[in-house]
């Protein structure tokens, strides 16, 4: 796969065009060689503008492309759940998966609770690429890479990126080697805690969470990782912020949120991160892109039939 | 002005203290910082702004009357209501978020119904302001929903509506009206209203054919937007009127015309010239094929013209409900029709029709049981059952044999809905011909073939899955299950090795000093794709995890662990990466035997090595090279932890600054002291756990292990000719506490034996209780008799790579009271890599063990609910 149809498949898919299925899966191999060589806590440098959640609004994310400017002008780290929800999770995932190929020293993606098998299947990406393909075989060559996907990111080892918060396995960031994360995301344990637990107001120490999986943690949590690991702020995604970002625990945490108007109800806005050499930041607070489900129909159906 | 608004408000509602109270809000603000901002308390009310005629949401502050708010309500959709009581919106003009806490849930909810009957008002007149002027009738139900709009309009208006104004191009904005702002409440009454007038939509048709011809935009808008406003009526009466054979198209032609959408849409064209309704097989039944076209209509409708979003979900289910209907429909009479199945197998069999004809069959047959979903289950048994006695494994097996990568696919998939209504039809298939099979055709074997065959230059990975089900082994699955899985390990799982071991650089050529300089890694001569080999990986994975039994005494006689490792000679890390992976589920099953091969075969040296030669590269072959000696050292595999220090510690020295390194040797060391305290009599040069003596020993120990059930053990040194009997129960005063029926490795004299019995137990063991625990028969022999010498084993191409273990034959007995390692049970509980296996529990959390429940999906859809509407509040205006 040359540049050239790397950059025509990139094209095609910013106008919200999937992919062949065999393109997939050329894309989706490629894909894997690169991220098999990305590191559990994948080293990013500044400057770097970090994304949360995307959720599959795809023509949201376009706006999050106009406000924090185009891959690979602009270095980005996105948090995680690319898809589900959304109409569009498998444009949104592939273009991603493909500027990644494209440019894999500009933009990191590390994975989020919706990149899972089991969550796929109810929340909307598994049906949209039966929808979409008229077979599973896209949302297999999908879920096969986000078993690749790194799990947190380190950025000028200051700032601690991942996409639900810490577990109670792991206090030093050295802990996150031992992880083989080749795998479905587990149901407990510090893989799992990674990419599901939440900070917490009300909770001192660690609290049981209400989502089944991961943990509420509270300050002293915080404040105690960010000492023992010697960095800055943790920066995370996962819940919805009505602001698009939102700091806790005396900036020792933020929560960044980078899909306006979530599931198309919500009401919310959105932000991005942008951080400059100097790691100084600016939050970037955007909404979401006009009728988005307009002019672009759902499914081009087969046009054979027998039934 | 609002100070009036507030009293003419009181004169309506009833009670003033009622009142006063139910309307008592509070403002907030959304300011900059993210921070709501309280602005007063007072009362809500809606009024008219009499310069304007819009109507406006006020609040009057409670004590000195001045106005707090005062909102234009606009027909967009800006407005949320959040639990019970508050309201919340962002002005779009003065770009202001703002939000009303009430004191009571009455309140907020009889403002939240006023502002959105007047939405609905708003909406319907932005819609009809594009008509020809106002029409008589237009005019006076909007004076009567003026004068009612302070009140609750619906309540009273409700009884009004006695009849739609006749269909003429001129009325189509009133009854838009009419139905939009009756069509919630008095839904019934409306559809009654649209359903007994017959001529109802043959008059739309009719203007619509009228609009089209005429180029008139305005007027197929308003026809588009009132046929889209009948079908949110969602009422099956009307389905069944305007999705008829007569109308389906006029009504799609209607559609085509959306005034949102900047282009007309060609969606009859599409259905005319592109969609193509093929017949494999003549359907006589005219009724039948009306349903097959409605029902690709219906879909086009759901899918395209109306895409989710646009329909409501009741809409969209009822939508749904009918296809099911119409496929069930179709389904039944097609399958009761036995002149037809006759004529389609006979077809499909016959020899003497195109490719093209052929393939047409295979996907007719593979959309007819996909289509079967919709029939009951007893039914859809019933179906798949016929279908197998007709033959449809002959026809299958033919198709495979192609190389038409579409004709495979269909293939796949019918046998995949086959595997998913019930594997026992295809089980007892395979069972048969694989009895029965003397040259001709294997399922089976074409199942196995066609994971490690391109089929026009693609790899398809459904036969992965089909294996995958198909042998998944359940306890209570038909004994021929059981054959298939015989049969399969008897006749074609070699297939999968093969094609690894002739993948990879053969060892001839990589030697010992493979991977050093990774020289030898642009052997790939003939190679499968990397994708078959990953695949082949992943379902050699689901082989140990689900039967532990068959494959290990693949292992053992045909030496094909150490082929399959033969990944890590490939130059993409992630078969390497697959290898490893591949390694860990074989140590996770913790079962003494396989362990003892994996050290007696030495075959962590190719993991060890890829890791090494990985160099200080954090990467996924590094971290899952952690995970696994992370896994040995804490599931406490003792007999792993000597065989990896003692073997590979000059490679490992240095990475000792990473932590699990330093633990693993620690874990050795400790071990080792133990085992020393427990000794009766002292050892001379067993606590080499210095790294000197590390380095001293470490190419020439092999790690050897017994157990002991009579806790007793013995202790050999890398160099050992001398066995020391030592007890190991009395509590050691070492690091690690050893308990009864836990782990008790230690590391054993080398004994030779010659013969083979040892190895004959513990196999007699393993294939007379297939299910059953093996170590429940082993450990009664006396430990050293059941030692086995596996370098004495009749076991090929060992000997070459195993120079440092030759002279020192490592005796190895199955471990005793491990609880996980009854590795024979073949009924699998889990995936390979499960979460289970992945996670020692010391890994686990601190707090609370009861938290770490699993989420199930349907869990987590509950649970991300309550998130998502846990979040909707995150402006918490009642602070």
């Amino acid at each position: 796969m040359g540049t050239s149809d790397l950059d025509r498949q990139i094209e095609q898919l910013k106008r919200c065009e999937p992919l062949a299925e065999g393109e997939v899966k050329a894309l989706c191999l490629k894909a894997m060689e690169i991220l098999v060589e990305e590191s559990n806590v994948q080293r990013v440098d500044a400057p770097v503008t970090i994304c949360g959640d995307i959720h599959g609004q795809f023509y949201d994310m376009k706006e999050l492309f106009k406000v924090g400017g185009d891959c690979p002008k602009t270095n980005y780290l996105f948090l995680g759940d690319f898809v589900d929800r959304g109409f569009y999770s498998v444009e949104t995932f592939l273009l991603l998966l493909a500027l990644k190929v494209r440019y894999p020293d500009r933009i990191t993606l590390i994975r989020g609770n919706h990149e899972s098998r089991q969550i796929t299947q109810v929340y909307g990406f598994y049906d949209e690429c039966l929808r979409k393909y008229g077979s599973v075989n896209v949302w297999r060559y999908c879920t096969e890479i986000f078993d690749y996907l790194s799990l947190s990111a380190l950025i000028e080892n200051k700032i601690f990126s991942v996409h639900g918060g810490l577990s109670p396995a792991i206090s030093t960031l050295d802990q996150i080697r031992v992880i083989d994360r080749k795998q479905e995301v587990p149901h407990d344990g510090a893989m799992c805690d990674l990419l599901w637990s939440d900070p917490e107001d009300a909770v001192d120490g660690w609290g049981l969470s209400p989502r089944g999986a991961g943990y509420l943690f509270g300050g002293n949590i915080v404040t105690s990782f960010n000492h023992s690991n010697n960095i800055d702020y943790i920066c995370r995604a996962h819940q919805l912020v009505m602001e698009g970002f939102k700091w806790m625990f005396n900036n020792k945490i933020v929560t960044v949120w980078s899909a306006p108007n979530y599931c198309y109800r919500c009401g919310n806005v959105a932000a991005i991160l942008e951080l400059d050499e100097n790691l100084n930041k600016q939050f970037r607070v955007f909404e979401a892109a006009p009728h988005e489900s307009r002019g672009v129909p759902a499914k081009r159906p087969a046009p054979d039939y027998f039934l | 002005m609002a100070d009036k608004v507030g009293r003419r408000e009181k004169e309506r509602w009833q009670g003033e203290s009622l009142t006063k109270t139910m309307k008592r809000v509070k403002v907030y603000r959304l300011e900059e910082n993210g921070k709501w901002d309280d602005h007063g308390t007072g009362h809500a009310t809606i009024d008219n702004i009499m310069e304007s005629g819009e109507r406006a949401l006020a609040v009057v502050d409670e004590e000195d009357n001045d106005t707090l708010l005062l909102h234009n309500i606009t027909p967009d959709d800006i407005y949320r209501k959040q639990e019970e009581t508050i309201i919340s919106w962002k002005d779009p003009e003065k770009a202001l978020e703002l939000a009303l806490s009430f004191q009571e849930a009455e309140g907020c909810s009889f403002i939240w119904e006023n502002m959105c009957n007047i939405r609905e008002e708003l909406q319907s007149e932005v819609l009809s302001s594009h008509e020809v002027g106002p029409q008589p009738a237009q005019k006076s139900l909007k004076a009567s929903s003026d004068s009612l709009s302070r009140d609750k309009p619906l309540c009273k208006a409700s009884s009004g509506l006695q009849g739609l104004p006749p269909l003429e191009l001129s009325n189509l904005s009133v009854i838009l009206k009419t139905i939009l702002e009756y069509g919630m409440k008095e839904q019934m009454r409306v559809i009654d209203l649209i359903s007994e007038d017959r001529d109802f939509f043959p008059k739309i048709v009719k203007l619509f054919r009228t609009c089209e011809g005429l180029g008139d935009m305005d007027g197929l808008h308003m026809i588009f937007k009132l046929i889209k406003a009948i079908i949110s009526l969602n009422s099956s009466a009307i389905f069944d009127v305007i999705f008829s054979d007569d109308l389906i198209l006029d009504i799609i032609g209607a559609l085509e015309y959306n005034p949102e959408v900047r282009n007309v849409q060609n969606h009859r064209a599409f259905l005319k010239e592109h969609a193509v309704f093929k017949e494999a097989i003549p359907i006589r039944n005219a009724s039948v094929v009306s349903k097959i076209h409605q029902t690709y209509r219906i879909n086009y409708i759901k899918d395209v013209i109306l895409p989710p979003k646009v329909l409501d979900d009741a809409t969209l289910a009822s939508l749904n409900t009918m296809i099911h209907a119409n496929n069930a429909f179709v389904v039944c009479l097609l399958k009761d029709d036995a002149l037809f199945i006759q004529e389609l197998f006979a077809k499909m069999r016959s020899s003497n029709i195109s490719a093209g004809s052929k393939s047409e069959l295979v996907s007719f047959l593979l959309e007819f049981c996909d289509r079967s979903k919709s029939l009951q289950p007893t039914q859809q048994i019933q179906l798949f059952r016929d279908l197998a006695s007709q033959g449809v494994f002959d026809i299958i097996s033919d198709v495979l044999q192609s190389q038409d990568k579409v004709l495979v696919s269909d293939g796949t998939g019918i046998i995949l809905h086959f595997l998913n209504q019930d594997p026992n039809l295809l089980g007892s298939y395979i069972a048969n011909q694989e009895e029965n099979r003397r040259e001709g055709v294997s399922l089976l074997g074409l199942l196995v073939q066609g994971m490690v065959t391109e089929f026009g230059g693609e790899v398809l990975s459904q036969f992965l899955e089909i294996l995958k089900i198909l042998l998944e082994f359940a306890p209570n699955t038909v004994t021929h299950c059981r054959a298939v899985i015989e049969f399969f390990y008897e006749n074609h799982f070699d297939i999968l090795v093969d094609v690894i071991e002739s993948s990879c650089l053969p060892k001839s050529i990589a030697g010992s000093t493979f991977g050093s300089d990774g020289a030898g890694r642009r052997f790939d001569e003939y190679s499968a794709k990397p994708e078959i080999l990953s695949n082949i990986c992943e379902f050699l994975c689901f082989c140990v995890v689900h039967h532990p039994y068959k494959i290990t005494v693949n292992f053992f006689t045909r030496n094909s662990m150490e082929k399959i490792l033969t990944l890590t000679r490939r130059r993409e890390r992630f078969l390497v990466v697959a290898a490893v992976r591949f390694m860990r589920t074989v140590i996770g099953r913790n079962d003494a035997f396989l362990i003892s091969h994996v050290i007696s075969q030495n075959m962590l040296k190719p993991i060890i090595e890829a890791f090494v030669e990985n160099g200080d590269r954090y990467n996924m072959l590094h971290s899952g090279v952690l995970e696994l000696l992370e896994y040995i050292r804490k599931e406490n595999l003792n007999s792993l932890v000597v065989y990896v220090v003692e073997s590979f510690w000059s490679q490992l020295l240095r990475f000792e600054h990473l932590k699990s390194i330093q633990a693993f040797k620690i874990k050795y060391q400790e071990f080792v002291e133990s085992a020393e305290t427990k000794q009766t009599t002292s050892v001379g040069h067993m606590g080499k756990a210095d790294e000197r003596g590390l380095d001293k020993d470490s190419n020439e120990g092999s790690a050897t292990q017994t157990a002991s059930e009579q806790q007793q053990s013995m202790v050999t040194s890398a160099h050992g000719s001398e066995i020391h009997h030592i007890p190991a129960r009395p509590k050691s005063g070492g690091l690690v506490d050893y308990d009864d029926d836990a782990e008790d490795y230690n590391t054993s004299p080398k004994r030779p034996l010659e013969d083979d019995e040892a190895l004959n137990i513990p196999m007699e063991g393993h294939s007379s209780s297939d299910g059953k625990n093996t170590d429940g028969k082993i450990p009664k022999k006396p430990k050293l008799d059941a030692g086995i010498s596996f370098s004495n084993m009749s076991i090929a191409n060992v000997a070459g790579r195993q120079s440092d273990l030759k002279d020192k034959q490592p005796l190895l007995s199955p471990v005793s009271g491990t609880e996980n390692s009854g590795g024979n049970d073949d009924v699998g509980d889990g995936n390979p890599g499960s979460p289970i296996q992945q996670h020692a529990p010391e890994s686990l959390d601190l707090t609370h063990k009861t938290g770490d429940d699993c989420i199930g999906a349907a869990g987590e859809k509950k649970m991300e609910a309550d998130s998502a509407k846990a979040t909707d509040s995150e402006p918490d205006t009642s602070k």
